[in-house]
């Protein structure tokens, strides 16, 4: 699968996806354009297929058929539901996550993110709000072009996923493009500029945010909000 | 002769740091000490990049590893014996009945122990690691450098079970060693020579330094292990 530039309205895209695994279509046909400087949300059930375009967009994984336009890897960053993290302390770890910062940015990322207190500690010793900030700021700091977020503040309290919108607003303002997954419809209100709604592995819907929560087009997309 | 007295002579023996019984210890740990610093040299690296890489052979190597890992000592022994002996390729080497042979003999037993448990270091690891190595577009260089970075911590106790096969081995030894007095005699050679001499004492003695160093080897990995599994380092 080629992953040249995305045509210039949108910053990724995606033709024709298609992934099966156990006579299973997980992905079916999907086609999508993330929007460039937008925060764009994927939205839907469990089993929907989220992650799995998520994955394939930023390359972790690759499609049966289909093609996926995305800008060179060093411009993207992903945040995963579940961080990933070194065994080493979380300064080398950040050091992973964006190699080549000035000592004094590398305290500003961890004063921000108000981890200053845990600079030297394992990184693994980390709560789990904690570890998922420390992926995030990794991943701001190299001021990516494109930032992939999967369900990123599923597990954290209200103060941390706080400070995930306030970044990721902030991000987005400065440029960077959001394509972030979510099931929770407060949190698509909050931050989403654009809606894509999947459903069984298809792109139901997409539409921006005020036309998705106003006037929800397709019938899968008025059932999800419905019971959300 | 009662039952208790070969552990009192051996006792004194120890007490009183008997020089034969001393240069026998100091031989078998120096043998033991290079044959699992040279598995390890060659071991980590092999594992790392068994777990982290898929390359033509791989397979071969993984099979024959795995099939050194439950080869007996005697016949690793003996084929070491057979190639290194006068008539065999390697004679040139003249390094039959030699510490040497031994160190050989034990690096032979103990690599593919540090091959295996290394890649399954490793391979946890990697699993655990690359959907970040690919977000990251890492390369095969920095995968290989952060697996053995982050699995520094198992390869401690890796290193000790080495460690801990090296020092009791004795049917390879034996055979490439010939079991010397003050030349190729080691820890296991002397107890299995004393003992068949019907001297107790002295091979008791030996059998005591053994137990002692398997005890602080197994004392050493459990607290390594605890510490660094509090520590959050452990794989």
């Amino acid at each position: 699968m080629s992953r040249p530039a995305p045509k210039k309205q949108s910053i990724a895209s995606a033709a024709n996806l298609c992934i099966t695994r156990n006579h299973k279509r997980l992905l079916n046909n999907v086609s999508l354009d993330v929007e460039p400087a937008k925060i764009s949300l994927l939205l839907g059930h469990n089993g929907a297929g989220k992650t799995l375009l998520l994955s394939l967009l930023h390359g972790l994984i690759k499609a049966d058929s289909g093609t996926v336009l995305a800008p060179p890897r060093q411009q993207q960053r992903m945040v995963f539901q579940k961080p990933i993290i070194l065994r080493r302390s979380a300064r080398d770890h950040f050091e992973f996550l964006c190699p080549g910062l000035t000592e004094e940015a590398v305290a500003q990322w961890f004063a921000k993110a108000q981890l200053s207190h845990r600079i030297h500690s394992p990184a693994r010793q980390l709560s789990g709000g904690e570890a998922q900030k420390l992926a995030l700021i990794g991943a701001l700091a190299c001021e990516p072009k494109l930032l992939f977020l999967d369900e990123p503040t599923a597990h954290l309290d209200f103060e941390a996923t706080r400070f995930f919108e306030s970044q990721i607003r902030s991000a987005n303002k400065a440029g960077t493009s959001i394509l972030m997954t979510s099931h929770n419809r407060a949190q698509a209100e909050r931050l989403a500029d654009h809606i894509i709604f999947m459903d069984q592995g298809k792109i139901a819907e997409t539409a921006t945010a005020t036309t998705f929560f106003k006037t929800p087009s397709s019938a899968a997309a008025k059932l999800y909000l419905d019971h959300n | 002769m009662d039952f208790l007295a070969p552990f009192t002579i051996a006792f004194v023996m120890l007490a009183n740091a008997d020089p034969e019984l001393m240069a026998i210890i100091q031989l078998s740990l120096g043998i033991s000490f290079s044959a699992v610093g040279v598995s390890l040299a060659i071991g980590l690296p092999l594992g790392a990049i068994l777990a982290s890489t898929r390359f033509p052979g791989r397979s071969i190597i993984i099979v024959t590893s795995n099939t050194f890992l439950g080869m007996p000592p005697v016949v690793v022994g003996l084929a070491i014996y057979v190639l290194i002996s006068q008539s065999g390729p390697f004679g040139w080497l003249d390094i039959l009945y030699t510490p040497y042979a031994m160190a050989l003999a034990q690096t032979v037993l103990v690599l593919p122990i540090a091959i295996a448990l290394s890649r399954q270091v490793f391979e946890t690891l990697n699993n655990e690691y690359t959907p970040l190595f690919k977000s990251l577009g890492a390369s095969r260089w920095v995968r290989i450098k952060t697996l053995v970075m982050d699995g520094r911590i198992a390869l401690i106790t890796i290193a000790l079970a080495c460690f801990g096969r090296a020092i009791s081995e004795v049917g390879a030894v034996i055979i490439v060693g010939g079991n010397i007095r003050h030349f190729t005699r080691v820890m296991t050679t002397a107890i299995a020579l004393e003992t068949s001499k019907g001297e107790l004492a002295i091979a008791l003695a030996l059998g005591l330094v053994l137990l002692a160093i398997a005890f602080t080897v197994n004392i050493a990995s459990q607290i390594l292990r605890r510490h660094f599994k509090q520590a959050g380092l452990d794989v």
